[in-house]
């Protein structure tokens, strides 16, 4: 089929017989649990005990019916959406304005910030969560959107502000001179000149915060203690709680609470691994 | 806002123009321009990172030196004594080799395994970017969902490996049960969920890689394995360790994957640092004895990102 | 047309007046309860009080028992906590107290006070102060399935002493029957058997000395036997496959599906097997038997003393007054005597025991009026951080990886540290 693909060499090849073994076992392994989960919230809980791995024999769609149509899961995606919403939203303003500065404006202590900023590449969020917890609680923002977005926006910023600058400082200096020649501000510049040329850094930086904010969980769990402000994650822990046993419903909720990732994945997948990893190789 | 700033400084703007102007009063216009941007757009970033970044990890170090429930203010000064008590706890015991543990795998298995997939990967045939994407979506899930769907694959009584167990006619087991097997359930997981990660580093590198220096060594009589070896490898040292440095630095964190899969349990058998921080810190509210465990894990993390970056990556 | 905008005016000001009372009030009640038709009780419940009391709308939330406990601590620091919450009483009660975070609700109980057992309202007393208002009394015991039982050959009637219960498991082991399930991986299900040991090995005495720090204090030899003769009954292999990652609904439903011959069991399981069986019917009422917890030669403990829970509901710090009024409401005679008839609960409300409908309840409810000790859960009564050790040191008991000696000790040094 692909004879001249998968190596240079031709015809029957041992190397490229390991090669397509290995391949196929790694897909095994990566993708029966996930092909599992979709196919065990369609089958029902005595089916899932004999026929784990298969088809299901009687196709249960009540599974997935009765959680899309109750209020608890739409309420947890709505919950998510806004909280990562607005985490991407206030770290795309705060850290594109501070990236500005750091990439064209020159003033005393400038390495300083732009140093004591970094840092943050090196506090895990998980380290300072207990006293992360007392300012939030102090501040009057536990059980709010905020007090999981702030948080979360912080520790975003130090990566964020470096991929920033990293573009930023990639356009001319010549642009900056001239829009200052003509009048323009720097606030002007940044806003009608930097911003424009930057869409896609932006998006890049917007997608990782994204994914990492729809994901958290650790933030989420100790800031809220309503379930009327749950993003999903707690809320698909809070429901294997509730029907620890009733695996199908489980798997249910888990395939429904995935769908949005594995869409976004497959809608925008360039742009998802591109920014992941030059995410990381970056920062 | 930023047409008022505009008016402000078109004198400066014309006064680079016209040397006769007044310089002084020109310059205060222009650096007036200046600091009303970096007054306007810094301290956002700045307030925000020092109010919840750097204040609570300074926090933190003062907090571990009190025994304290969270409630009023700290000040039953204990000195040492949250410290003491973490290194005497065997259950933080445990979870500091566990996390050696996770490191141990992803460096001995999980890069390797990446490795290997992306020199395959990175060439282009039929099928190729599907397993890339395939391989890579795990990454893209939330741990928490990751790991529920491991404790599904797990469960003794209606999983896929008990499935596969009672396939062959044997007893299943219940691997997250048993405090001899139950971090063994979670290193699998990890490797499930982040080799994809480290093999997309990889192929990102090698597909910057000149194409023309593999054909001159192939040209020179270089086999293929020699190309690799003595060709692609080296290439790719930056890329192993950044890798690596993720890995050891994700290790350290690991937190979200434990608790769907086992909470840390049985017995602590599967606690990690953080695991543990938040199961005798956060749920019992001891803030001291929590915020001592959050220097010791921030401490290593800090000791080891400076060192790596000295010794290792000073090239880069 | 006059007609018409009268109408109009008329209907738009019943529609202000509503969306005034409805703004009025919302007492945010917090409950653990997984039983779906006690939950429908309770609702019904609010829902009456809300038609008697304009203008209150009572808000239910639920949350499961182990999340709940770990959100505890950092829910009642927010300032949107809820008005009612659930709570065991005991050590961790007082350290809410201390934490400033109740309402201390005495004087807007005191009619109520007298008319419940003495006992549960003394659980929720804490310097004094009442704080919370308690509904449900409970007894840990086995309970059991007749059916698999008689398969073993076992009469569970017979069962009295720590050395029967061995030799029943033994028995049923033989028999092929799986003796106990229980839900390892909450862990406290399994401290039951080591506090039990304790009531039975060193009695009321043997618990206040240790509170005190005499004779070893939790280090001592009632504890130290406690985790032994534990340890004995697990070496048997007692539980189902996995128990150590199984969680406590997971186990009470598998004994629903009758697929253990006993559970140690809190009473009020007798109602929640049938609601988490697969089928929702659970083990029927003839073939579900209770045995006490069995005695241990030589032991201080009295065979009538009991192991169990006092739950009730505290009142949360700026809780509106509506919440006090709620609960008064439903720790009253008539929803008291309408939960013991449908089994739920152990009425606290003094009388109300006469209206439970099951054989099974009645014993739970003569059992505990004969005892003279009724010792609550180690795990709350030790406080937060101490009974959380409790529970851990258990677990590790069962799973073998600690000696009883090592779990004793770890207990001490949590209670000493005072934490």
């Amino acid at each position: 089929m692909s004879d001249d693909a998968l190596s240079e060499s031709t015809g029957f090849d041992g190397t490229r017989l390991f090669k397509v073994l290995f391949l196929a076992a790694v897909a095994v392994f990566v993708a029966t649990p996930l092909v599992a989960t979709v196919l065990g919230g369609f089958k029902s809980l005595g089916e899932l005990r004999t026929n784990p791995f298969g088809l299901p024999q009687h196709w249960v769609f009540e599974n997935y019916s009765g959680i899309l149509t109750t209020a608890r899961y739409w309420v947890l995606m709505r919950n998510s959406l806004i909280i990562s919403g607005l985490t991407v939203l206030l770290t795309l303003i705060t850290a594109s304005m501070a990236a500005f500065v750091f990439s064209h404006i020159r003033f005393f202590g400038r390495a300083l910030l732009l140093n004591y900023m970094t840092m943050g590449l090196l506090f895990p969020a998980a380290t300072a969560i207990l006293p992360l917890f007392i300012k939030v609680r102090d501040l009057g923002l536990l059980d709010s959107y905020f007090g999981v977005v702030l948080p979360q926006v912080a520790f975003g910023l130090a990566m964020s502000i470096l991929l920033l600058r990293r573009f930023f400082k990639d356009l001319p200096d010549e642009l900056l001179d001239a829009a200052l020649v003509d009048g323009c501000s720097y606030v002007g510049f940044f806003r009608f000149v930097i911003l424009p040329l930057s869409r896609p850094i932006l998006a890049t930086v917007g997608t990782i915060i994204f994914v990492h904010s729809w994901n958290a969980y650790l933030v989420p769990l100790v800031m809220l203690n309503t379930d009327r402000l749950y993003p999903w994650p707690l809320g698909i822990m809070v429901y294997q709680g509730e029907y620890s046993a009733d695996w199908h419903l489980v798997l249910a909720f888990i395939t429904l609470t995935i769908l949005p990732t594995i869409i976004l994945f497959f809608v925008a997948q360039k742009h998802i691994i591109a920014g992941l990893t030059s995410g990381a190789v970056k920062g | 806002m930023s047409f008022q700033m505009t008016r402000g400084r078109r004198p400066a703007a014309l006064a680079a123009r016209r040397p006769s102007a007044a310089t002084p009063a020109s310059a205060g216009a222009f650096d007036a321009g200046k600091w009303t941007a970096i007054l306007l757009f810094l301290p956002p970033a700045l307030l925000l990172f020092s109010l919840f970044v750097v204040v609570p990890v300074g926090e933190a170090a003062w907090y571990s030196v009190f025994n304290w429930n969270g409630f009023g203010h700290p000040t039953n000064w204990v000195g040492f004594d949250n410290f003491r008590a973490v290194f005497a706890n065997r259950a933080f015991g445990i979870a500091v080799r566990n996390n050696l543990l996770i490191i141990a795998v992803s460096l001995l298995v999980q890069l390797p395994l990446a490795l290997s997939l992306a020199l395959i990967l990175a060439d282009r045939f039929r099928g190729a970017v599907a397993l890339r994407m395939l391989f890579f979506m795990p990454y893209v899930l939330a741990e928490v969902a990751a790991g529920l769907i491991f404790s599904f694959v797990y469960d003794g009584d209606y999983g896929l490996l008990a499935g596969i167990f009672r396939a062959v006619g044997a007893e299943p087991p219940y691997l997250l049960a048993s405090a001899q097997t139950s971090m063994l359930a979670i290193l699998i997981v990890i490797v499930w969920k982040y080799f994809g990660f480290h093999m997309m580093l990889f192929i990102a590198a090698l597909q910057g890689i000149d194409p023309s220096l593999k054909e001159a060594a192939r040209i020179d009589g270089a086999s293929r394995w020699q190309v690799l070896r003595y060709v692609v490898i080296p290439l790719l040292y930056p890329t192993i360790r950044l890798s690596v440095f993720f890995a050891v630095l994700g290790s350290l964190q690991l937190f979200d994957l434990v608790m769907p899969l086992t909470r840390g349990g049985p017995a602590d058998s599967s606690q990690t640092m953080v695991s543990f921080l938040y199961t005798f810190g956060v749920m019992r509210m001891r803030v001291g004895f929590g915020s001592a465990v959050g220097v010791i894990v921030f401490v290593i993390c800090v000791a080891f990102a400076f060192s790596y970056q000295r010794w290792v990556m000073r090239d880069e | 047309m006059s007609m018409i905008w009268r109408a109009v005016a008329a209907s738009a000001c019943l529609a202000l007046s509503a969306s005034l009372a409805a703004a009025e009030t919302t007492v945010k009640w917090l409950h653990i309860e997984i039983n779906p038709n006690q939950v429908k009780l309770w609702e019904e419940v609010a829902r009456d009080f809300e038609a008697k009391n304009p203008g209150v709308k009572i808000e239910m939330s639920f949350l499961e028992n182990e999340a709940y406990k770990a959100k505890a601590p950092t829910l009642l620091q927010s300032k949107d906590r809820p008005h009612i919450i659930y709570s065991w009483a005991g050590g961790v009660l007082k350290s809410q107290v201390e934490a400033g975070v109740l309402e201390d609700i005495t004087k807007d109980v005191a009619d109520l006070t007298p008319k419940l057992s003495p006992a549960a309202v003394a659980a929720f007393t804490v310097n004094g102060k009442v704080y919370g208002v308690p509904y449900n009394m409970s007894q840990v015991g086995f309970m059991y399935n007749k059916e698999l039982f008689a398969k073993a050959g076992v009469d569970g009637s017979k069962i009295a002493t720590w050395d029967d219960l061995l030799a029943a498991v033994k028995q049923l082991k033989a028999a092929n029957v799986t003796p106990i399930v229980v839900g390892g991986a909450d862990k406290w299900p399994l401290h039951f058997y080591w506090t039990y040991l304790a009531v039975r090995i060193g009695g009321k005495a043997g618990f206040q000395a240790a509170l005190k720090g005499e004779n070893g204090g939790f280090e001592g030899e009632t504890f130290v036997k406690s985790g032994e003769l534990f340890k004995q009954l697990v070496d048997l292999q007692p539980f189902q496959n996995g128990f150590l990652g199984a969680k406590n609904p997971q186990a009470v439903g598998m004994f629903g599906d009758g697929k253990a011959a006993m559970m140690l069991a809190i009473s009020s399981f007798y109602h929640t097997q049938k609601a988490l069986a697969a089928d929702k019917i659970g083990v029927p009422d003839d073939k579900i038997g209770w045995f006490n917890f069995p005695t241990v030669p030589g032991g201080k403990g009295e065979a009538s003393d009991t192991l169990g829970g006092i739950n009730g509901w505290l009142v949360t710090k700026d809780a509106p007054k509506e919440a006090v009024a709620f609960l008064k409401a439903f720790v009253s005679e008539d929803v008291q005597k309408k939960l013991a008839a449908g089994n739920y609960i152990v009425p606290t409300y003094l009388g109300a025991d006469t209206a439970l409908g099951s054989a099974f309840m009645r014993n739970i409810a003569k059992n505990l009026a004969a005892s003279k000790y009724h010792q609550n859960f180690y795990d709350q009564d030790l406080g937060p951080s101490v009974g959380r050790v409790v529970n851990d040191v258990t677990a590790e008991i069962a799973g073998g990886t600690m000696t009883p000696k090592v779990a004793a000790k770890a207990i001490q040094d949590a209670y000493a540290q005072g934490n």
